[in-house]
């Protein structure tokens, strides 16, 4: 099995592996931990060099305070859910649509087709900022809370279908076999055969397209320009006064626009790496 | 101080409210685009068009604001296809291109009314292209010398009036283990700041504009003075090291901390400097010293300005709007240290009482003679003023290279102004 197991190495590899991995992940959340340092200090302690020891005075309840009543932030998270719930909704549930169709029938394009969904994965999406732009300006849907959510839908039903068609293939076609020898309409196959076996998947799947969505920052800056439509990635500069950026309140915020990712992983957890090696191991 | 500013104000609406002309009530619908997005500037904003509102009960005003960078990419744009009857914009050769394609309105005949040709003469010159003005300043800000008095005290030095003076202080400070200067051109601009200085110290405000106009060539023996002056602080170890990793912000704690002694910065600085514990006895300014006393003194002020559109349908009302904010009582109240902080246009408007915006404005009316620039990156062309701070980035590093730097200048001129 690979890797190998840390209890089967030589000692003196033990030894250094137990040692450095703290180190190591000092270091991997040094940025993290420097974020949420500063969202307590005061503005102050930026100006006078204070970035990494105690903060001079403990601002953590003006800093969040001003995040949560005093500025736009509110609104922003507001635009996020808004944008991000939709588009959960609607890639998975084409995704588990269309992996069931490219998973369970066999017809002669099958394969092209699954091929045209994961081929989209291959393109650099950063290309097509400016077609992608132009067009959700033709369509009116420019700075609109609807172009972005169609547009993630669109974008992310490439991966979404990989995942969901690999995981109905691993499934035991016997059933639905047995299904279909006992008349059951193929609509009642997907509904009450197909689909309960997959909430692993879909769950796995919520969880990561939840939190892809959630920290977009590319189409956001792209596709939106204001307060009615931005998502908090966006939003988190506004913050920043003409001259200043008060990286107080941006750390703040950046705390707060962090949560609920990583409380939906934390909840999820369970079903999520659970999903994940089901779907990738046969 | 604040309960003196506020008896000010309310007075100075008062008298406004009475002085109203009794002229012919406005009609008509009026919008009005701002790019002031950020939340202080909008509210002062916001605020100043609501009590012109209830002036002009008649008029329906509609105001957009944008945010401040995507109006720059939107300016052509509306100005062409949807015109505002009044929208802001930045004085000088960043409204030139709007100015020569015909899209603002000539407006000489407001400055040619007495109260208007008096109040706001300070900033008429960055206003007129061929002798014309194209819009009206609202509020702007000085630049200049910010120094720890207390460390110049500690080592007996006074304010500089000449470059002599300046280098002698420079080297004190260096042998006293500080940088000089600190400064943070990650970011470039701030270079650009020094530039300004130094080239209208040593040549002149007319040069300056010549240069950034493309009409000088970048070897030219005076532009290579102006880097040689540069490079002798430079030489002495005057800036921080390592500038090119800081932020403008990120430059701050060295002087917070005493490692350097000042800044050259925009007034925007002290705000900072003060919240981090500097008081106003270890904090003072200083205009920047004169370097050839043959040239007269001009000033970095970068301008903010509101011009009427060309194909604006409801020009009267927006002339109207023009007196209004030029107004001193209003030019007191938006610019007062609740609102904007920076210094008011008009002559007659007072100042806050803050220490630096009077020495500011004192500075700015009667000390700069030879003209107010907009900052290097607004009076040069975009283009021209990227390549050219990235060229004073690398000097600042590597002033040994100044010749190839010149010579890297010269060409994009050839390029960019064709």
């Amino acid at each position: 099995m690979f890797p190998k197991p840390i209890e089967k190495q030589s000692q003196a590899a033990q030894v250094a592996y137990k040692s450095l991995l703290p180190v190591a992940l000092a270091f991997w959340l040094a940025p993290l931990l420097a974020v949420a340092l500063f969202s307590v200090k005061p503005d102050a302690d930026f100006t006078s060099g204070n970035y990494w020891g105690l903060p001079s005075s403990f601002e953590g309840a003006a800093n969040y305070g001003q995040v949560f009543f005093n500025s736009d932030m509110p609104r922003y998270l507001l635009n996020s859910f808004m944008i991000t719930v939709p588009t959960v909704i609607g890639a998975v549930a084409l995704s588990a649509m269309t992996g069931f169709a490219l998973g369970i029938y066999k017809f002669r394009a099958n394969l092209w087709i699954f091929f045209m969904f994961v081929a989209g994965n291959f393109v650099p999406f950063q290309i097509l900022m400016v077609p992608v732009r132009d067009l959700t300006l033709e369509l009116g849907l420019y700075n609109t809370k609807t172009g972005l959510v169609l547009f993630h839908v669109a974008f992310q039903t490439g991966f979404c279908t990989l995942f969901m068609r690999n995981f109905i293939r691993a499934l035991p076609f016997e059933l639905i076999e047995a299904a279909r020898v006992e008349g059951v309409s193929e609509w009642r196959i997907f509904w009450y055969v197909v689909l309960p076996l997959m909430k692993p998947a879909l769950a796995a799947l919520s969880v990561l397209i939840f939190t892809f969505i959630w920290n977009d920052y590319f189409w956001a800056v792209v596709l939106t320009q204001g307060i009615e439509s931005q998502p908090v990635t966006a939003g988190i500069t506004s913050f920043n006064a003409q001259f200043r950026a008060a990286y107080h309140l941006m750390s703040a915020g950046s705390i707060v626009a962090a949560l609920p990712p990583v409380a939906m992983f934390f909840l999820m957890q369970r079903h999520f790496i659970a999903g994940l090696t089901l779907g990738a191991v046969k | 101080m604040l309960s003196k500013m506020k008896t000010t104000a309310a007075a100075a609406a008062v008298a406004s409210a009475f002085a109203v002309p009794a002229s012919a009530e406005l009609t008509g619908d009026l919008s009005i685009f701002l790019d002031t997005s950020n939340p202080a500037p909008r509210a002062t904003m916001e605020a100043m068009i609501d009590r012109f509102k209830a002036e002009h009960p008649g008029l329906n005003v509609e105001t957009t604001v944008i945010d401040r960078e995507a109006y720059k990419t939107q300016i052509r744009n509306f100005l062409t296809a949807n015109a505002p009857d009044v929208a802001t914009w930045y004085a000088a050769n960043r409204m030139r291109p709007y100015v020569e394609a015909g899209l603002f309105e000539d407006v000489s005949d407001l400055y040619a009314e007495p109260e208007i040709a008096e109040g706001l003469a300070s900033t008429k010159g960055a206003l007129t292209i061929d002798d014309k003005q194209w819009g009206v300043a609202y509020t702007y800000y000085q630049w200049g010398v910010y120094y720890r008095k207390d460390i110049f005290a500690e080592l007996g030095l006074s304010e500089p009036t000449n470059w002599e003076e300046e280098k002698a202080n420079c080297g004190k400070i260096v042998a006293s283990g500080r940088a000089c200067y600190t400064i943070g051109t990650k970011y470039l601009w701030t270079a650009g700041g020094w530039f300004d200085y130094l080239n209208m110290r040593t040549n002149g405000f007319d040069f300056h504009m010549d240069l950034a106009a493309g009409n000088v060539s970048w070897e030219d023996d005076r532009v290579k003075q102006t880097f040689m002056n540069w490079k002798e602080l430079i030489d002495m170890g005057g800036f921080i090291a390592d500038h090119q990793t800081y932020s403008w912000q990120e430059a701050l704690p060295f002087m917070v901390n005493g490692e350097a002694a000042s800044y050259l910065m925009g007034n925007f600085a002290v705000a900072p400097l003060r919240e981090a514990g500097l008081t106003d006895d270890q904090l003072d300014f200083y205009q920047f010293p004169v370097i050839n006393p043959e040239v007269a003194l001009s000033e970095d002020a970068p301008t903010d300005t509101f011009h009427i559109p060309a194909n604006a349908k409801n020009k009267e009302a927006a002339r109207e709007f023009l007196r209004f904010a030029t107004s001193p009582a209003e030019q007191t109240i938006i610019n007062n240290g609740k609102n904007l902080g920076q210094l008011p246009v008009n002559a007659a408007s007072s100042v806050d009482d803050d220490k630096f915006l009077q020495m500011g404005f004192e500075m700015l009316s009667n000390n700069s003679t030879g003209g107010v620039a907009q900052f290097w990156d607004r009076d040069a062309p975009a283009e021209m003023a990227k390549v050219s701070m990235e060229g004073f980035q690398e000097f600042m590093v590597k002033p040994d290279q100044m010749d190839k730097i010149l010579a890297k200048l010269e060409r994009a001129r050839g390029r960019i102004y064709k």
